[in-house]
């Protein structure tokens, strides 16, 4: 009994204290459950888990992608740069995904061909996704009124409830879909798990890595279309400021459900309950400088728990 | 019996280190061929050679009559070639059924072309076959490889041998690290999958164990094949002695073969 | 496990006790939101910090919001203060076309905005700024008289702020029309987390390749000028063989002019203090007292003027130039 209830309190306990932390709020703080408000948190976090969504499928295969953040600004960058430049919406957003897609590719590659180390080999994409922000915007964002078919994707709302909200819900139920039903998933789990005995296995374990850091970029590439979408324009930092946070989501994922391990459900509650913290902490008035103390402590706690599958990802070429 | 693999003066050479000196040795459908010697013999490379981990440096490797040359582990395994690593090369946290699907999952296909779903109900009834196969009762194919004990994670890596319809399981040093009854089980188990019409070599430095499953016996030293013997009356005494010896005596059949 | 589950534990009751503690919990009857672009720019914490002093004094709750210079977080922070319901919104250094769906939401729940140094939006009453590109001119003009409209300068630029960059571009049209002034050497900034460095390094390659070449130099902002400063010292320099202009103002730009040992010789000091405090004090005779926007601000923008601060009205340490 004692070692059921262990067990629940390790795969459950994380969310559990997440759902105090709803309830903290609901007493704590006026109007946060408001159902316009609580929408907005779920709007709010949808960057923030798609991006973390993208990062786990990287971490899966054991590899680090630190470039998703600039990824996810180049791509805001290209697809907003053709919308501005009176493209047609479908090819600005083919192009963001495919930038997004090609950085994803490329880190696979440096990693899997030329054997850089995933820590520093994304580190270096991302500074050159950073250059060529830079160098298609000179540094000034685009801005303008833009199509409204093109603005729907980030702004629009479907009975009710903000399109962003259905993007991630496809992309989460998407993604644990393939990883745990397809063959592909569970190739890139075991590439994970064993990277050697499922080479053995007969998997292809350079091209699940390749795989997994390629859906990264993929999903960052969707982020920074969906940023360009719901801002009407395209910084060339846009998305940079996801980085800490969407990592901190997938490690609060894994302290929970497959404990130490990256897994969807995980990261989605994880990014809620980032959400909830932000959205809460400003409800009830509390300094700014305080949600960024907090999300350091959440970082380390989670890695403290869940420390080995990162450290493996991090210092293993 | 017929001849299933055949090597012919395999050398192999690390930069200036000679691993294998020009080593032949027949493999015959059926039997379980135990290749022993001290450390450095060259056991090891000799097996990394025939599961494709790694490539001879001269010499040919016939299977069924017909030259092979495997550039990969998974060259070897489509040929039927399978090799049970002395870690066993399990992924621990992954359930029972999983692991002995490894890599060879039984799927369905769906509308997106390289998108297989995984067919998790005739997985896991066909892994609870093949451990049954081999006589080891685990209760739930869904359990984690780590929750199992060193008997059944063993058990589990055979069960791949088949799953594969491997007609030739290399395993390196089975019993290595198991304690006395474990090591009854995999004994065991060998004998199982023996009689399941699958050819079997093994390396072992247990003489015990060796004398125990083993139908033929080659012994290397130095990266040369000293000679070859039959286990029928063999004691594992005697088979130490004629390790630490380096000399077979009258033991030795490898004229026989010759002659036939 | 049990261990680290404890660890946990404790650390979950560290964080509540920290984040309780430093709860303002809004007691008062007024609320005023802060929404600043990044804390970490000085101007734009000054700005936000005379705000919230002068809202604390009228007895207001004040949140400031740091949106880390990420856009999407602006319009979260909005919408995430327009869900908490305060009575007002102040928006410091923001960027209206890009948070527009921030500021929309704002408005849709009926919370009366205000702008520092924004620009316009629908959205908001009015924007509270200097005009840029006064300044810029006055920058310009006061280092091309310093030469005697003619000589040699090197220029440090920053092309990814809009302020910044507007001063950059009127220089290039003050120089145009006097082509006496060349300019013989220049370093753009990079946008990055170590622009000091990137400043310091550029111009220190700069300085180095034209010894002797120049009389002037031009930065685009105080704390790009102060590194320059701090080089030419290093190099030796004494105050008069080089005219170096910038813009901002401040105490460290005030106390630098009055240093006989330092080179900055003039800035144009845009008082930011003074325009997050009007914003307060105009949110309040607005939406506290009544009066008419349109009475107190014609148009979008309230202008406030900036001064050119120089060795002879800089003022003593502590105190701000007389307006």
């Amino acid at each position: 009994m004692t070692e059921k209830y262990q067990n629940f309190l390790r795969r459950y306990g994380t969310a559990l204290g997440g759902l105090a932390l709803f309830i903290f709020f609901a007493i704590a703080a006026e109007n946060f459950l408001n159902p316009s408000n609580l929408l907005n948190v779920l709007k709010q976090i949808s960057f923030l888990t798609i991006l973390a969504i993208g990062f786990s499928f990287a971490l899966t295969t054991s590899e680090l992608d630190l470039s998703f953040a600039t990824v996810g600004s180049l791509a805001c960058v290209v697809a907003g740069g053709l919308i501005y430049h009176q493209f047609s919406p479908i090819l600005a957003i083919a192009a963001g995904l495919f930038a997004g897609l090609a950085a994803g590719v490329i880190n696979g590659l440096i990693v899997t061909r030329l054997k850089v180390p995933s820590l520093i080999g994304t580190l270096a994409v991302s500074s050159i996704a950073t250059g060529v922000s830079f160098w298609i915007t000179g540094g000034v964002a685009f801005v303008g009124r833009w199509a409204d078919a093109f603005l729907f994707l980030g702004r629009g709302q479907l009975v009710g409830i903000p399109v962003l909200v259905f993007w991630t819900l496809i992309i989460a139920v998407f993604s644990l879909f393939v990883l745990k039903q397809t063959r592909i998933g569970i190739h890139m789990i075991f590439t994970g798990e064993n990277d050697e005995a499922a080479r053995l296995g007969g998997i292809p374990t350079q091209k699940m890595k390749v795989l997994g850091l390629s859906i990264s970029g993929l999903t960052a590439g969707f982020t920074g279309v969906l940023l360009a979408s719901t801002l009407s324009s395209a910084d060339p930092t846009a998305a940079d400021g996801f980085m800490l946070t969407a990592i901190a989501a997938v490690l609060l994922g894994m302290t929970m459900i497959e404990p130490g391990h990256p897994n969807v459900p995980g990261s989605l509650i994880g990014a809620l309950t980032i959400g909830i913290l932000s959205n809460g902490l400003i409800l009830m008035g509390v300094e700014y400088y305080v949600q960024d103390i907090i999300l350091g402590m959440i970082i380390i706690a989670s890695v403290s728990v869940s420390a080995s599958t990162i450290t493996k990802a991090a210092f293993s070429v | 019996m017929a001849t299933l693999l055949d090597l012919k003066s395999i050398h192999k050479s690390y930069g200036a280190v000679q691993a294998l000196n020009g080593v032949s040795l027949t493999v015959r459908e059926g039997e379980v061929l135990a290749i022993c010697g001290d450390n450095g013999a060259g056991k090891s490379t000799l097996i990394k050679i025939v599961s494709g981990a790694e490539a001879a440096t001269s010499g040919q490797v016939f299977l069924r009559g017909k030259e092979v040359h495997f550039a990969s582990p998974a060259d070897a395994l489509a040929c039927g070639v399978a090799t049970i690593y002395q870690d066993l090369a399990l992924a621990p946290r992954l359930q029972v059924y999983q692991n002995i699907f490894m890599g060879a999952e039984l799927t369905r296909a769906t509308f997106i072309p390289f998108l297989r779903i995984l067919d998790k109900k005739k997985m896991s009834q066909a892994a609870a076959d093949y451990l049954g196969r081999l006589n080891i009762e685990i209760k739930d194919m869904k359990a984690p490889v780590a929750s199992l004990s060193g008997g059944q994670r063993q058990a589990v890596a055979i069960s791949r041998a088949l799953r594969w319809q491997a007609s030739l399981v290399i395993m390196d040093e089975p019993t290595a690290a198991l304690g006395v009854r474990e090591t009854a089980q995999v004994l065991d188990l060998i004998r199982q999958l023996h009689d399941q019409a699958v050819t079997i070599i093994i390396i072992s430095h247990n003489m015990e164990d060796v004398v125990a499953v083993a139908t033929r016996i080659v012994i290397l030293k130095n990266g040369l094949k000293l000679g070859e013997c039959l286990t029928e009356n063999l004691t594992a005494a005697e088979l130490s002695r004629m390790i630490a010896l380096g000399d077979l005596g009258d033991r030795n059949i490898i004229r026989q073969t010759a002659v036939e | 496990m049990k261990c680290k589950k404890i660890g946990l534990a404790r650390t979950a009751a560290l964080m509540a006790v920290f984040f309780l503690t430093t709860t303002q919990a809004f007691a008062g009857d007024f609320k005023l939101g802060i929404v600043v672009t990044a804390m970490s720019s000085e101007t734009h914490a000054r700005t936000a910090h005379a705000a919230e002093e002068t809202a604390r004094k009228l007895g207001w709750d004040v949140t400031i919001l740091d949106s880390q210079a990420n856009v999407q977080k602006i319009v979260s922070n909005l919408e995430n203060l327009a869900q908490a319901k305060v009575n007002a919104i102040l928006v410091c250094m923001g960027k209206p076309v890009e948070t527009e769906a921030g500021l929309a939401a704002v408005s849709k729940a009926g919370t009366p905005m205000i702008s520092v140094m924004s620009g316009t939006s629908p959205h908001v009453m009015f924007d509270i700024t200097v005009n840029e590109y006064e300044v810029g001119a006055e920058a310009a003009l006061y280092l091309l008289g310093q030469l005697n409209y003619q000589g040699h300068i090197l220029t440090q630029r920053y092309e990814s702020h809009v302020g910044t960059r507007i001063r950059g571009k009127i220089l290039d049209v003050v120089l145009a029309e006097n082509l006496a002034v060349k300019v013989i050497g220049s370093h753009t900034m990079a946008k990055t987390k170590s622009w000091r460095e990137d400043v310091r390094k550029g111009m220190e390659a700069l300085l180095l390749q034209n010894q002797g070449k120049f009389q002037g130099i031009w930065a685009s902002f105080d704390a790009q000028a102060f590194i320059i400063d701090d080089l030419l010292q290093a190099q030796g320099h004494k105050k008069g063989d080089i005219v170096m202009v910038s813009i901002d103002g401040g105490q460290e730009t005030f106390r630098r002019i009055r240093d006989p040992n330092s080179l900055l010789t003039a800035s144009v000091f845009i008082p930011f203090e003074a325009m997050g405090k009007k914003a307060v004090e105009l949110m309040d005779q607005i939406v506290n007292k009544g009066d008419k926007k349109e009475e107190l601000v014609t148009g979008p923008y309230l202008f406030l003027d900036a001064l050119m601060i120089d060795k002879y009205n800089a003022p003593p340490e502590g105190e701000w130039p007389k307006m």
